[in-house]
């Protein structure tokens, strides 16, 4: 434990507006640097490779058919209840897959926590993409299903 | 009730500087406040009530979302609740992972708080400043967990996954570069007289009272009380590093402010501590598939950034828990400012709601 | 057209119409300096969309404030709440009727024009004097709104600027002792004469009464850091809050018409005026034969020293915390008045010690 320092200043720095002048001169070095805007939607940001955007679905290549199996582990997982999945016996091979995948993207937080579950590891069938420009028109368009999932959303092109 | 010349005003809860949405009814005597009540619960949205009905990892999106700005410290107290309940050794390696977090986390909230504090007393540049230092904390966030405010980045029974390759260099990048930054703040801010007359004197409030209040954190070490949780009550990995408590002397705003700025460099210290020491190792506990604790119950208390946080859960057995209760600093905190207040002007009470570091998420949950 | 009504009328008018509108261009345009000045040096950019690195953007502010509705509080006093923006950016304008812009007249279509509109032997008082009635605008916008807090924000405002005329006129007065004339073109003359501006005069430099007049000044058009009137992080919203469109537009344009008037004096009064920046020992000669013409070459370093004086507005504005109200005023009476009365005796000295 150490008392913090309340600095102590001497009558002339005092007088003078000495400590004025070092915090102008502060202000006066930052108008020279380069500047630490990113012009969005002209310059995209570059987003690190663990970012959460929207869960989505993807297949593998080794994997004959659909990589989810149906084990609604994500839907319980899910702090608000957004996923919904229905199984029906897998097409190609034992076990199921999805007939139905719904992931309400109004109420999906971003939190990740339907990732960890999911059995079909290293790569998993649902996962955290980079997509976080989700503006709709209308509230039932959130509601996405299988092919969007699978796709990715139509994005809106902004134009300056 | 009303004196002759006194009068009820409404800072309400929507004003550019009360940091979230915080109402204040002050009564004025002329000029001089003689009280203030704060009313709170505009951002009340239930986190205890639904945290008796989601399982313990789920209901650690609710901690996220309290006391946004230090997220990872409320992440943290509540994972550690929960392993206490459960009985669970957090491996070492999760332990410094966790320090390393939350250390970067208080740094990347007392940036907020400088930032709106200065803001709100009128140094516009220091905002912008802060800022650009928090946005690479925020990117080392991203680059751990994938999110920048809503981290969730810890999980019970340890850390769910590594850093990421280069991570350890980055945070070193910016622990290099900090201390520069720091510095301007100091040239803009510690000894400029405006700066000065601003806060030195104002809301002074001494340690006996304070601790009377409840009030923790940098606000109690501010009046010259050496209580700090990471030392009282070491958890995570802090019991076996150095770091320093700064404590002021005389518990005004300046002292308060002098206490965080000390405190961001000491974090610094400890996070670059953190990451030389850790050592290897797995990163999760064996933790079973369905969390549910036996009966019981478990209190655990952390260092926020703003004060002692805690969390008390209640375990039936069930996967859910039967009461889950968030003890928030800021609501503690926030009792003082009457006492702080009286007899200031109406124009410090922006000065006083910025060195309290009232965070709205935290104080209604 | 006879030769007297064009040297008073027609030129005059012709002036006027100029200055008027370099003036006006000039102020909105200067809101956009401040917002990229700003916004530099808070490492970010200014406004950008809007036209080429935002040249566009006071068009679209003007565009936007014409275009929005104009409320009239219910109970207010309709009157004095139309009077008052225009009574409190008249005297920004017409107390620019005195300011030099260049050293010497020059013919247009045979006629002479001089580059100020008049040059009253008494300009500096005319300017104190204009400058004061502002407080009159303020005063009427806080009481016309019918509504508490403009007012005390309009009260607070007044008090604040009558109580920073006193260090302003001190700090004139010494000028005037060095330069002997109350005339702005004399004041320059005189500058020209003794070979040095009147902030580095020998043998005791006005920048004391520079620091004090630039403050003032600043206190004066309720700049940061005495800007807690209308600052938008206080409690008390300030006088302009029941205004909306244009009459919002003319309390911004007078605050930074005020400006480029206290810009324009401090470089009249302390910094040479039209005089060249000559750091005292380049010659002047060859500088006005390169850029052509005294004229132009004399209105050149005007604008200059104006912008830079600005700039200095501007930097402050960027860097300060603002002073709470109480500790204004304290600032005002305890310390810059007799700092002022100190430092007219001391140039009282000086000017003897020089002549003797």
């Amino acid at each position: 434990m150490a008392h913090v320092a309340r600095p102590k200043v001497p009558l002339w720095r005092a007088l003078l507006p000495v400590e004025l002048a070092l915090g102008m001169w502060v202000t006066l070095k930052h108008q020279f640097r380069p500047h630490v805007t990113q012009e969005y939607p002209k310059e995209r940001p570059e987003l690190r490779p663990r970012f959460r955007g929207v869960p989505r679905l993807r297949d593998h290549p080794d994997v004959e058919g659909q990589l989810c199996v149906a084990c609604n582990m994500c839907a319980a997982a899910c702090p608000d209840r957004c996923i919904t999945v229905e199984a029906k016996p897998r097409t190609t091979g034992k076990g199921k897959e999805a007939k139905l995948f719904l992931i309400d993207y109004e109420k999906c937080c971003l939190c990740g926590l339907c990732v960890d579950p999911c059995p079909t590891k290293p790569i998993t069938a649902i996962y955290m993409s980079h997509d976080f420009e989700l503006a709709k028109y209308r509230r039932y368009e959130f509601m996405t299903d299988m092919p969007v999932l699978y796709e990715g959303h139509e994005r809106n092109e902004y134009d300056r | 009730m009303f004196g002759p010349s006194e009068m009820e005003i409404n800072l309400g809860p929507q004003h550019p500087s009360t940091h979230g949405v915080l109402r204040l009814k002050l009564k004025l005597d002329g000029e001089r406040i003689v009280h203030t009540d704060p009313v709170i619960g505009y951002l009340h949205r239930g986190c205890e009530k639904l945290g008796e009905d989601r399982t313990y990892p789920q209901a650690m999106v609710y901690t996220d979302r309290m006391d946004y700005v230090a997220a990872f410290c409320e992440n943290l107290v509540y994972v550690e609740t929960v392993e206490k309940l459960l009985g669970v050794d957090v491996p070492a390696r999760a332990q410094y992972m966790r320090v390393v977090l939350a250390e970067l986390q208080r740094i990347a909230s007392h940036l907020l708080w400088l930032a709106t504090h200065a803001l709100d007393i009128g140094a516009m540049s220091v905002f912008l400043y802060c800022f650009r230092e928090r946005e690479q904390i925020l990117d080392l966030f991203e680059a751990f967990c994938g999110a920048r405010l809503t981290l969730s980045a810890a999980r019970i029974g340890g850390m769910y996954q590594e850093f990421p390759e280069g991570w350890a260099a980055e945070v070193h990048r910016f622990c290099d570069v900090f201390p520069s930054r720091l510095e301007e703040y100091h040239q803009l801010l510690t000894s400029n007289r405006i700066w000065l007359e601003r806060t030195q004197g104002v809301g002074v409030i001494d340690g006996p009272t304070a601790l009377d209040y409840g009030v923790t954190g940098p606000c109690l070490r501010g009046s010259g009380v050496d209580y700090d949780v990471r030392k009282a009550m070491p958890y995570a990995a802090y019991r076996e590093l150095e770091f320093d408590v700064p404590l002021g002397r005389q518990g005004d705003t300046y002292d308060r402010y002098l206490v965080r700025m000390e405190e961001m460099r000491q974090s610094r210290r400890l996070a670059l501590q953190a990451l030389q020491r850790m050592p290897d190792g797995p990163i999760m506990a064996k933790v079973p598939k369905r969390i549910r604790p036996p009966k019981g119950e478990a209190y655990h208390v952390n260092e926020g950034p703003r004060g002692e946080l805690g969390v008390y859960l209640i375990s039936d057995g069930t996967e859910t828990a039967y009461r889950c209760r968030f003890r928030s600093p800021c609501f503690t905190n926030l009792q003082a400012l009457p006492e702080m207040a009286r007899g200031h002007l109406v124009a410090d009470i922006i000065a006083l709601i910025g060195t309290l570091d009232v965070v709205l998420g935290c104080v209604d949950r | 057209m006879s030769e007297s009504v064009v040297r008073y009328v027609v030129v005059p008018f012709a002036q006027i119409f100029v200055i008027l509108n370099v003036l006006m261009l000039g102020v909105a345009y200067l809101v956009l300096l401040e917002r990229k000045v700003i916004a530099f040096m808070q490492v970010r950019l200014g406004p950008r969309r809007v036209g080429p690195h935002g040249l566009l953007q006071p068009i679209a502010d003007i565009l936007k404030l014409l275009l929005k509705e104009d409320i009239t509080p219910a109970r207010a006093d309709r009157l004095l709440f139309l009077l008052a923006p225009v009574i409190l950016l008249v005297p920004a304008m017409i107390a620019f009727a005195v300011i030099p812009f260049s050293g010497e007249p020059f013919t247009v279509l045979g006629v002479e024009v001089t580059p100020w509109i008049t040059d009253l032997n008494v300009g500096v008082l005319y300017l104190l004097a204009i400058s004061s009635l502002g407080v009159y605008g303020i005063v009427m916008a806080g009481w016309s709104s019918n509504s508490k807090y403009p007012l005390l924000g309009s009260l607070r405002s007044a008090a604040q600027m009558v109580s920073y005329e006193v260090p302003l006129a001190l700090s004139v007065v010494s000028v005037l002792m060095l330069a002997g004339s109350a005339s702005m073109v004399e004041i320059v003359r005189a500058q020209a004469e003794q070979g040095v501006w009147f902030a580095f005069w020998w043998p005791y430099p006005q920048l004391v009464g520079l620091f004090l007049f630039f403050v003032a000044a600043v206190a004066e058009t309720n700049r940061a850091p005495f800007d807690l009137p209308e600052a938008e992080t206080e409690l008390v919203a300030g006088f302009h809050t029941e205004y909306s469109g244009m009459k919002f537009a003319f309390f911004f344009l007078a605050e930074y018409m005020n400006m480029i008037l206290a810009a324009a004096v401090v470089s009249i009064l302390f910094l040479g005026g039209w005089l060249p920046v000559t750091f005292g020992f380049l010659p002047r000669e060859p500088l006005s034969v390169f850029l052509g013409g005294a004229t132009l070459t004399g209105s050149f370093w005007f604008f200059s020293k104006v912008l830079a004086v600005l700039f200095v507005y501007l930097w402050i504005r960027a860097t300060f915390p603002r002073y709470r109200y109480d500790q204004l005023m304290r600032l005002g009476w305890k310390w810059f008045i007799p700092l002022g009365l100190l430092h007219v005796a001391l140039t009282a000295v000086a000017v003897l010690v020089r002549q003797g």
